[in-house]
């Protein structure tokens, strides 16, 4: 269809919804009355507690629970209600109960100021914020404990932890880590983005949004109980049998993971659904911007790979409570159904991690070397193709842990395939850089640095894949390098890309380019005096999760540690760069201060509630840059144009 | 599965926009609807794969014990009102686009008695099994597939009921004496309705088909 040229003299101020005509709702109540933060936390305390008791009512009396010092029943009952008391209040339940009573949804007058911040929203940009802050959390605290490996790693006699103590602190940090890198740029970035990227006013289902964001942080926080609990033993892995025998602090990680999941589906799929059907007019797939094709490839894996770890977590839960034995061999399971349920999910998620990295850099890179993207149907066809061919390489995780030796061929063949389009994802950033006038400006830092690093990442991952290597350093430090490497070096650099590039738009104010270089710098360095050592560790046959080694290995180690407290220290400098620029001296940003051609960049500053006064019409592709007299990106209404052909020529 | 919200009032659209975001809203219902079934079948596989793993497996020859079976009465019926509310609902929502909105009515709440008695089967059974959940692999897979299984009516359940109570609210809201839920010329509402009714519709026929092969492999195989 064509939306037509009418354009109506109301703007901006008009999208504001009125007032509620009775009066208030109650669950718009003014103060501590009304739902938001503090009465989700309430509703989670008065659940777990709740769930507790009856957990210990009905089960204290079965044989395998009394005199055991541990009721896993009432530990999973208190998790689970705990959730469903924040949920409940925070508002997400308040939907899908009216509609028992057929009330369809009923947008509330949107609350102004801060305190929208911490309310259930429907606003894609609130919500967005709201996963900005909560990715930060989970990053400091998975950090802190990272520092605390370091720390216990500086020497292999005089220990700071107990050898219990030191692989619980591993199991919260990889457990931690991995949670947040699933929603690191879907998250906020996705959410607050991809409805901009595509003309779009609003999400498909915007409770679905809100709803993954409230979940995963109680599905943070449920991951965290495991600490008070008495933490776990198993990494982030949570193989069975150990994951069998563990303590209490195993039924927070299986519930944690199903938790998580489930915000991770719910943001999978609202996502994909908002990019097939909300796509502005004249958004062919082929316009569609390469950061949001990589979206909407991680949206798929999402949608289908989390459900595996959410029943894989449901079966361990039932292990935990009622006694089944899917994981027990003793009683008929198997370990290595978890492994293969686990892993099923756990590949993709790599790729459920590295893809949007790839869809931010391939964004960014155009607008600093004023460029189109080099090969564009290449990148959006190499991102499909790594999720199709990520559902078929699980098995190499198993190479050393009871594959059938005949199956280890067919997922090295498997496993190496897809590094062919993962190798065009970064051949196309490469023939962007080609003959580029680059502007050094922090976030295409950032970028430049992410594919160094993918580099090593992505090369050693093709030696893992090969089975004689992969026998020989599995389960050491090169492996954790190399998984390093590739999410920290690659994901976590592109997230930084992101957040230079996009917060001025997110918050109208710019970050301080100097600190924002130091911060880089610092990053860029200490991370790799970090983990580089760590391959040349783990060539020397220092394994992962073992709190003492060989003496001969403690200078890399020490090496290492420094290195890392820098890096830790090159996080402060992005908190205070960060406050700095949001809160001390904010310095307002300019409409489009990188002369980008995005549609996110052309709509008002800040962005109206509706995102777009008009349904905008796409004219063109998303990347031409450098092209003097190019059309404009987009038709904006009101007879402006995106400033698309500006920029571009302007450039040029 | 509809999960619109009404726009705030005061801002102004022109018609072609108000059709495109119908039609957007109406996408999302109907690419929702195939997708989460999409999810759901992933969710299905995991246990699917781990009967045949553990019954692959066999460890310790404990795959299953000698006349170690599930409580057969229930779970047929179970899964036999599970198929009449999947009929029901598709009965129903043939109905509704033919226009009589009373067939849909009565088969959807009829639909609804059904999947409440089947969670009651669901659940009664679960008390009523003659081995211990960790006895063996079926065993395990069997209590997994039960809790699955309750999961699946609850879901399914809400969902008719759901439509049904809209329908309820909706033909009041539309006025007259026959709503026009069922055909041209429509409000919004009814479209985003039916686009709904469809997907809930196609859902069931999901858990009805998805849950044969559950059947046959925990009471036939």
């Amino acid at each position: 269809m064509t939306i037509s040229a009418e354009r109506p003299t109301q703007v901006v101020a008009s999208s504001v919804a009125p007032p509620a005509k009775r009066g208030r709702k109650w669950t718009q109540r003014p103060g501590w009355l009304s739902q938001h933060l503090g009465m989700a936390i309430v509703g989670a305390i008065l659940g777990y507690i709740v769930g507790h008791w009856f957990g210990n009512y009905v089960s204290s009396s079965y044989p395998y629970i009394a005199n055991s010092g541990s009721n896993a029943i009432a530990n999973t009952l208190g998790l689970s209600v705990g959730v469903l008391g924040w949920l409940l209040g925070i508002g997400a339940l308040n939907y899908p109960l009216a509609k028992l009573i057929g009330r369809e949804g009923r947008e509330d007058a949107p609350v102004e100021g801060w305190s929208k911040y911490f309310r259930y929203t429907l606003d894609h940009k609130v919500v967005g914020m709201q996963y900005v802050v909560g990715v930060l959390l989970f990053l400091f605290t998975g950090g802190i404990l990272a520092m605390a490996i370091r720390t216990e790693l500086l020497n292999p006699t005089t220990h700071v932890f107990s050898a219990d103590t030191y692989i619980k602190i591993v199991s919260e940090h990889g457990t931690i880590m991995m949670m947040m890198a699933t929603s690191i740029v879907v998250g906020p970035l996705g959410n607050y983005l991809v409805p901009l990227m595509i003309g779009a006013r609003r999400m498909a289902f915007p409770r679905i949004e809100a709803f993954s964001f409230w979940i995963f942080v109680a599905g943070y926080m449920v991951i965290f109980s495991a600490l008070p609990y008495g933490g776990f033993p198993t990494g982030w892995t949570g193989y069975a049998p150990l994951q069998t025998q563990a303590g209490a602090g195993m039924v927070s990680y299986l519930l944690g993971f199903a938790v998580i999941g489930l915000g991770m589906m719910a943001a999978g799929f609202n996502i994909a659904v908002t990019i097939i059907n909300y796509r502005a007019p004249g958004m062919s797939w082929s316009r569609l911007p390469i950061f949001v094709w990589s979206i909407l490839a991680t949206a798929a894996l999402l949608t289908l790979a989390t459900p595996v770890l959410f029943a894989g977590g449901l079966f361990g839960l039932l292990d935990k409570t009622v006694q089944t034995a899917f994981y027990v061999n003793e009683h008929g399971g198997s370990s290595y159904l978890w492994q293969n349920l686990f892993w099923f999910f756990g590949h993709p998620e790599v790729y459920i991690m590295a893809l949007p990295g790839f869809g931010i850099v391939g964004e960014i890179m155009p607008v600093f070397t004023r460029k189109p993207l080099f090969a564009y149907k290449v990148a959006a066809a190499g991102m499909i193709g790594v999720a199709l061919l990520s559902f078929f390489v699980w098995q190499h995780h198993l190479f050393q842990s009871g594959i059938n030796p005949d199956m280890r061929p067919l997922f090295m063949l498997t496993t190496e395939l897809i590094s062919i389009p993962t190798g065009f994802i970064f051949l196309v950033g490469m023939g962007s850089l080609y003959k580029a006038k680059i502007r050094f400006e922090v976030p295409m830092l950032f970028c430049m640095a992410l594919f160094f690093n993918f580099l090593i990442g992505g090369v050693t991952g093709v030696f893992l894949s090969d089975v004689p290597v992969n026998v020989t350093v599995h389960g050491g430090f090169f492996v954790l390098s190399h998984f390093h490497y590739t999410i920290m070096g690659g994901l976590l650099f592109a997230f930084m890309a992101g957040l230079y590039f996009w917060l001025p738009k997110m918050t109208g104010r710019m970050m301080n380019s100097r600190i924002g270089k130091w911060h880089f710098w610092t990053m860029f360095v200490f991370f790799n005096l970090t983990f580089f050592p760590m391959f040349v560790i783990g060539l020397l046959g220092q394994p992962r999760r073992v709190f003492t080694y060989a003496t001969n290995l403690q200078g890399l180690n020490d090496f290492s540690s420094v290195s890392a407290f820098l890096l830790g220290a090159s996080f402060l400098l992005f908190f205070a760069n960060l406050m700095w620029s949001m809160f001390i001296s904010p310095v307002k940003a300019p409409a489009n201060p990188w002369d980008s051609l995005g549609l996110e960049w052309q709509t008002a500053n800040p962005v109206p509630l509706y995102n777009f006064e008009r349904i905008p019409v796409v004219m063109t592709d998303p990347y031409r840059y450098s092209e003097p007299g190019a059309p404009a990106f987009a038709d904006l209404g009101e007879g402006a144009s995106s400033s698309a052909s500006t920029a571009g020529s302007s450039q040029a | 599965m509809t999960d619109t919200f009404s726009k705030p009032k005061g801002r102004s659209e022109s018609p072609e926009e108000r059709e495109f975001e119908l039609r957007a809203q109406i996408g999302s219902i109907w690419s929702g609807g195939r997708l989460f079934i999409g999810m759901y079948t992933f969710l299905v596989a995991s246990l699917v794969f781990s009967y045949f793993y553990l019954r692959s497996s066999n460890n310790g020859g404990l795959w299953r014990l000698p006349h170690q079976h599930a409580p057969i009465a229930y779970g047929w019926s179970i899964y036999l009102l599970m198929v009449a509310t999947a009929l029901l609902a598709n009965y129903g929502q043939r109905r509704l686009r033919k226009g009589d909105d009373t067939d849909f009515q009565v088969a959807g709440w009829t639909g609804v008695l059904c999947g409440l008695v089947a969670l009651f089967l669901q659940i009664w059974q679960l008390t009523k099994l003659s081995f211990y959940p960790g006895s063996s692999g079926y065993a395990s897979t069997f209590v997994g597939f039960a809790v699955m299984n309750l999961v699946n009516i609850v879901i399914g359940t809400y969902w008719l009921e759901t439509t049904l109570a809209r329908s309820l609210r909706l033909r009041r809201e539309l006025g007259g004496e026959k709503p026009e839920l069922s055909k041209a010329p429509h409000p919004a509402s009814a479209q985003l309705f039916r686009a709904g009714v469809a997907s809930m519709a196609y859902f069931w026929s999901f858990l009805a088909i998805g849950g044969a092969l559950l059947t046959a492999m925990f009471y036939v195989m």
